[in-house]
């Protein structure tokens, strides 16, 4: 097998982890966003097992009621903001200049400082443990809960929140600002913009997203900040501030970043689901359009966030919502129709993908639930909606991460991932999975509240918590086999090789891992799947480019 | 290359036996363990609705969850099915390397699955907000005005003049109040068939008015008040229903339970009346230096020596230590100086987690009581507020 | 900005430069890096000014009393208001001159007006300097309810964002001294000018908003 790769430059003298702490390669970059987002996963799962374990019967068994609050806090504060988040950068920073064809990001020194700007985050939010009061107003931290006052967020746990929200921010601000040049400014001649694969579409949209809705959140927790820390006025009533102006300005953000949390793992999806059907993506050009709409009406539903509050105008907010359904239904109409009459590989990624699938499709039905207001004001705040929540971003955006794991990290490390050890995984995960969520909408639609140490032994919910507990240390078993492959994968996995599934995108036409800067020859770009034109005769290698020989024997 | 190792192919068969054998097993399970499958099967159903409503409002959004829950399980069903019978149907079959057809889009299916959905939604969309119209729909005079405080972290209830208004006579003096948000005789008690028009206010943090039963919530926002109109159903008299915060409010979350007490028109007219004429009666709630303590009975005897007095003010006691004498009865003038928040002075044994041995009556503030306590024996107590546990101190018995 | 030159220098001296690169022109890199910062500040603004609205329109009145003195608060006391107003006006025209003057590369006058530039900039940092301290001589803090929230929020952060621009003028007059800008060569000097537009425009509107906009009586009188 020829290699497209340059000859790296001559060893020197430093050592790997210096080399990796001070590298500015996208590639690396992206790997350890993966490696801090996976620590970040971990430790937010434990909480969700504190969570689950102290639900699993009525009563207060391991923990205080405010000890219960700091839990579900912090799960939600390291899941949301250092891990789905982070980790779906962490694939657009790996994959994104690879499938376009570029050497690097734009701005590769600003890139270190997103990715090192999280760690930071993360260990800010761990000090808060040790503070005496960890945050427990909610990952949403409502005002005036959180504002500085007895039976409030006392003392500096909330303010270590706050800043490593910040940090957090920030770091999807230039993460953003880099994505967009990248795409805009350092495509391969040929690589139009329609010919781009959907997940650089996706980073896109997400990275839109993250640029116009970040700051608000940032200008949101400063104006916290400075109610808790200098006797402001914003959003504490006492001060004649306004609590309902910081849901506002929260969602503003929140709700565009749940597009944020998602939109990538969509575009994870579409990868996988032509490559493992052996067709192309079905229509390509309304999924691209779906995704602006989505990421276009994403700005206008904030407010279904704040149906019972009394202060928004209901009707808008709920057509807006409603709306929102379309083009997410276009998309798994497409996604659908790309596996239509094609021959499908049953592979890890595929299994991955088609658990995000079915998932994601209870996450979308669930959730027009609460945009119809009306049933709004039943479910609003209790167990429907946690559901609803973990269907999207578990069923959703986690298992799009896993496929994405699962079909990249032959490119990442150059080693195959075993089968066998993915399956079991992926079915203790999706097993594990329905069992602690499903049970959640029964538990909603009976009236129990979410954010709730305890409840009544007689309110008929002992059973369902049970169940749910039950699915929650099995979806921490399903993390076993993954650890355990990826461990022997990097001992002694079997070589990947440049293209183990026979893909699409450009990424597989270098060597697995790729070269600093990437390539050294490009094929030629005439559609989205430069490579399937390659290996199937649409397409001529480019002049002096070095061909893999397995491209011309594939058919 | 072009034969890719990992087909995989042997796990849809695996998968379907996986799956049916634990359907297999589950039914043989609960049949084993002497459960009816059948009764099983409804109690299954029923789970995935809300409860039965016990208000007008509530049966419309019953309504509107039945037609809105139609349609998902008919979307779910069909998509789900789609995927499932095509991943089944179009997995390759071992040492099939033909390229599948190269199918790029077809526009008039995607036309349709663009048209199909917005027309469902567009039904969604009117038919909530048809819905939504009737149950914020508020009428010019109610019959019953009452206003639920939500306070970190106790619910009390107050009855309304017709002629209060949250502006322009927003500080109307309540006719009655109930400051016991559980059991027979708390909690929020409502004519059947009237209309009610529940205000709510919070001195604190953001709470929610939620009862299941009224498949209803809404907010408690310090700052404003909130409002909607219910009217229970008649065959609901002599009912209990059972409500809790919805949204965080710190600590106490949990613990904010409350009961509503449906009952006929005219029993709730009688009491109604015996409330108010009961609270007239004994010294009401507002200063000046009323002695309604709950004391257990058969407690009584003259005090021994000067009062304690104890203030709370922005959730804090103003002492962190009392002396009290042992062997005799004494008083604690407890000044509640917080606005509409509840606190009362509780004696636990030893450390504020000990068993409780004395508890005075818990009420919102700005008012004092004053709170006879029984003899103790010498030693070490605290006191603690019953709401707030984070307000305590030591009481020393000697 | 430190990135600038990394960017171009990653592209200059990759082994593979130019091969994946987009030759179609346009703008550059940077310039559209900065562009695109400027609008996720502009969105950072916008949150604090939409708290300012909020908090105004929930005011019974505006500016509201002053629990202290009994009276409105004012801000007609401040002296240096007007004075720095038309100073940081008159430094976007500086700061465009400079980066007419490197495109023609003409350095000298680059230089003469980027100097300006940045001076303006300190300047307009210590008039607010001095107006905060009256104001704080007034009892008027951060913690003077809805008014000093929102008024030394708002006016606090765009100084800060003068403070950053000033830095990156710095630097740019620094390197510009140090003769690293030519005609071809300055998308530094642009992307910084980009910049200090964005903060003048930020100044214009609160000025506007905080001592232009007419208050607000109490309802009914």
């Amino acid at each position: 097998m020829a290699t497209t790769a340059l000859h790296p430059a001559a060893r020197t003298y430093r050592s790997t982890l210096y080399e990796w702490v001070t590298t500015t390669d996208h590639k690396k970059i992206g790997v350890m966003y993966l490696i801090n987002s996976f620590i970040f996963f971990f430790i937010g799962g434990l909480l969700a097992l504190g969570v689950r374990s102290e639900l699993a019967q009525p009563g207060l068994q391991f923990v205080t009621d405010q000890v219960y609050n700091e839990l579900f806090t912090m799960h939600a504060t390291f899941m949301i903001f250092l891990f789905i988040i982070p980790i779906l950068a962490g694939f657009g920073n790996f994959i994104v200049p690879l499938h376009i064809g570029a050497p690097d990001v734009a701005f590769p020194r600003i890139n270190a400082l997103s990715l090192w700007l999280l760690p930071m985050a993360g260990l800010l939010l761990v000090l808060s443990f040790f503070t005496g009061q960890a945050p427990a107003a909610g990952w949403t931290s409502y005002s005036p809960l959180a504002q500085d006052r007895p039976l409030g967020a006392v003392g500096p746990g909330q303010d270590l929140w706050i800043v490593a929200v910040v940090l957090v921010g920030t770091s999807s601000i230039l993460g953003a600002v880099n994505f967009l040049v990248t795409i805009f400014k350092m495509r391969a001649p040929g690589m139009t913009l329609f010919r781009m694969p959907i997940m650089v579409w996706t980073v896109l949209v997400t990275s839109v997203l993250g640029l116009l809705a970040t700051p608000v959140l940032t200008s949101a927790l400063i104006m916290l900040f400075i109610d808790r820390n200098y006797g402001g006025a914003f959003f504490d009533p006492k001060n004649g501030g306004d609590s309902i102006l910081y849901q506002n300005v929260f969602w503003f953000y929140s709700h565009p970043a749940v597009y944020i949390m998602v939109l990538p793992a969509m575009g994870i999806i579409s990868e996988v689901l032509p490559v493992f059907s052996r067709k192309p993506l079905f229509g390509y050009k309304a999924f691209v359009f779906a995704t602006a709409a989505i990421g276009a009406l994403g700005f206008s539903v904030w407010a279904h966030h704040m149906f019972t509050t009394g202060a928004v105008y209901l009707p808008f907010f709920s057509l807006m919502t409603f709306l929102i359904a379309v083009p997410t239904g276009v998309k798994m109409f497409n996604w659908i129709f790309t596996m239509w009459r094609g021959k499908l590989r049953l592979s890890t990624p595929l299994l991955f993908a088609l658990g995000f699938l079915s998932m994601f499709l209870i996450g979308g039905i669930n959730g027009a639930f609460s945009a119809a207001v009306p049933v709004d004001f039943a479910l609003h705040d209790t167990y429907w909606v946690v559901a609803h929540l973990h269907y999207v971003l578990f069923g959703g955006s986690v298992f799009g991460v896993m496929a994405g794991l699962y079909y990249w990290f032959p490119k990442m490390t150059g080693r195959m991932l075993s089968e066998g050890l993915g399956k079991i995984q992926f079915v203790l995960m999706f097993i594990g999975f329905n069992l602690t969520f499903f049970p959640m909408h029964q538990l909603g639609l009976a009236g129990m509240p979410r954010r709730i140490a305890d409840y009544s032994s007689t309110a008929g919910w002992n059973d369902l918590n049970l169940l749910a507990t039950i699915g929650g240390f099995t979806i921490a078993a399903s993390m076993i086999p993954l650890l355990w492959n990826i461990f022997v994968s990097l001992r002694s996995g079997k070589p990947a090789g440049d293209d183990p599934w026979e893909a699409n995108t450009l990424e597989w036409a270098t060597t697995s891992p790729p070269p600093p800067y990437n390539f050294d020859h490009l094929p030629e770009i005439r559609s989205e799947r430069p490579l399937f034109d390659l290996r199937h005769g649409h397409a001529a290698p480019a002049a002096t480019a070095v061909v893999p020989q397995s491209a011309s024997t594939s058919h | 290359m072009a034969s890719s190792p990992r087909t995989g192919r042997t796990s849809p068969a695996l998968f379907a036996l996986v799956i049916g054998a634990v359907l297999i097993l589950g039914v043989i399970a609960m049949v084993g363990l002497g459960f009816d499958p059948v009764r099983v099967g409804q109690g299954v159903i029923s789970s995935f609705f809300p409860p039965q409503a016990v208000t007008d409002r509530g049966e419309h959004i019953r309504q509107l969850y039945d037609i809105v829950f139609g349609i998902a399980v008919v979307i779910f069903f069909v998509v789900e099915g789609l995927i499932i019978w095509t991943v089944l149907r179009y997995r390759r079959k071992p040492g099939d390397d033909e390229l599948p057809p190269q199918t790029h889009g077809n526009a008039i299916a995607e036309v349709v699955w663009t048209v199909v959905p917005t027309l469902i939604v567009a039904v969604l969309f009117v038919a909530s907000w048809l819905t939504l119209n009737t149950v914020e729909a508020t009428s010019a005079q109610p019959q019953i005005k009452v206003r639920a405080v939500a306070a970190q972290f106790l619910w009390s209830f107050e009855y309304l003049p017709n002629d209060y208004d949250p502006v322009t006579n927003k500080d109307a003096k309540p006719l009655l109040q109930i400051t016991e948000p559980e059991g027979p005789d708390g909690g929020l008690t409502l004519p059947v068939g009237r209309t009610i028009h529940l205000y709510l206010q919070s001195p604190d943090v953001i709470h929610a008015f939620y009862v299941p039963q009224f498949l209803f919530k809404r907010d408690v926002v310090p700052g404003r008040t909130n409002s909607f109109e219910f009217t229970l159903k008649d065959e609901d008299a002599g009912g209990t229903f059972h409500g809790q915060c919805a949204e965080l409010c710190g600590e106490g979350h949990n613990k904010m339970h409350f009961d509503v007490h449906a009952m006929a028109g005219a029993d709730f007219d009688t009491w109604l009346q015996q409330k108010i004429a009961a609270a007239n009666a004994s010294p009401s709630p507002p200063p000046p230096q009323p002695s309604g303590g709950s004391t257990p009975p058969g407690q009584s005897g003259p005090p021994a020596g000067a009062p304690l007095s104890l203030t709370a003010k922005d959730i804090a006691f103003d002492k962190t230590a009392l002396t009290a004498p042992a062997g005799a009865p004494f008083q604690i003038q407890f000044d509640n100086q917080d606005a509409s928040i509840p606190h009362n002075v509780a004696i636990h044994q030893g450390s504020p987690t000990g068993a409780e041995v004395f508890k005075g009556e818990v009420f919102p503030g700005p008012a004092q009581k004053t709170y006879d306590v029984p003899p103790l024996q010498a030693g070490a107590y605290a006191f603690v507020c019953s709401v707030h546990p984070n307000m305590n101190g030591t009481l020393t018995v000697q | 900005m430190a990135s600038d030159s990394h960017a171009m220098t990653s592209q200059d001296h990759s082994p593979v430069a130019g091969l994946a690169h987009d030759e179609r022109g346009g703008i550059s890199n940077v310039v559209l890096g900065m562009l695109l910062f400027i609008t996720s500040e502009v969105m950072f603004f916008a949150g604090l000014f939409a708290a300012y609205f909020n908090v105004r329109a929930n005011a019974p009145q505006w500016p509201p009393i002053n629990a202290e003195t009994g009276a409105p608060y004012h801000l007609e006391i401040l002296p240096l208001v007007g004075p720095a107003t038309v100073l940081l006006i008159l430094s976007s025209f500086t700061c465009q001159f400079a980066v007419w003057a490197i495109r023609r590369g003409d350095r000298t006058a680059f230089l003469r007006n980027i100097g300006v530039t940045f001076a303006i900039g300190v300047t307009f940092l210590i008039m607010q300097g001095i107006d905060y301290t009256i104001l704080y001589g007034e009892g008027i803090t951060l913690s003077s309810g809805t008014f000093g929230t929102t008024y030394f929020t708002l006016t606090g952060f765009h100084g800060a964002h003068v403070f950053g621009g000033a830095i990156m003028l710095g630097v740019v007059l620094y390197r510009g001294l140090a003769g690293q800008f030519s005609a071809r060569h300055h998308d530094a000097v642009e992307a910084v000018s980009l910049y200090w537009h964005f903060v003048d425009v930020v100044w214009i509107l609160l000025f506007s908003l905080l001592y232009l906009l007419p208050g607000k009586s109490p309802a009914g009188v």
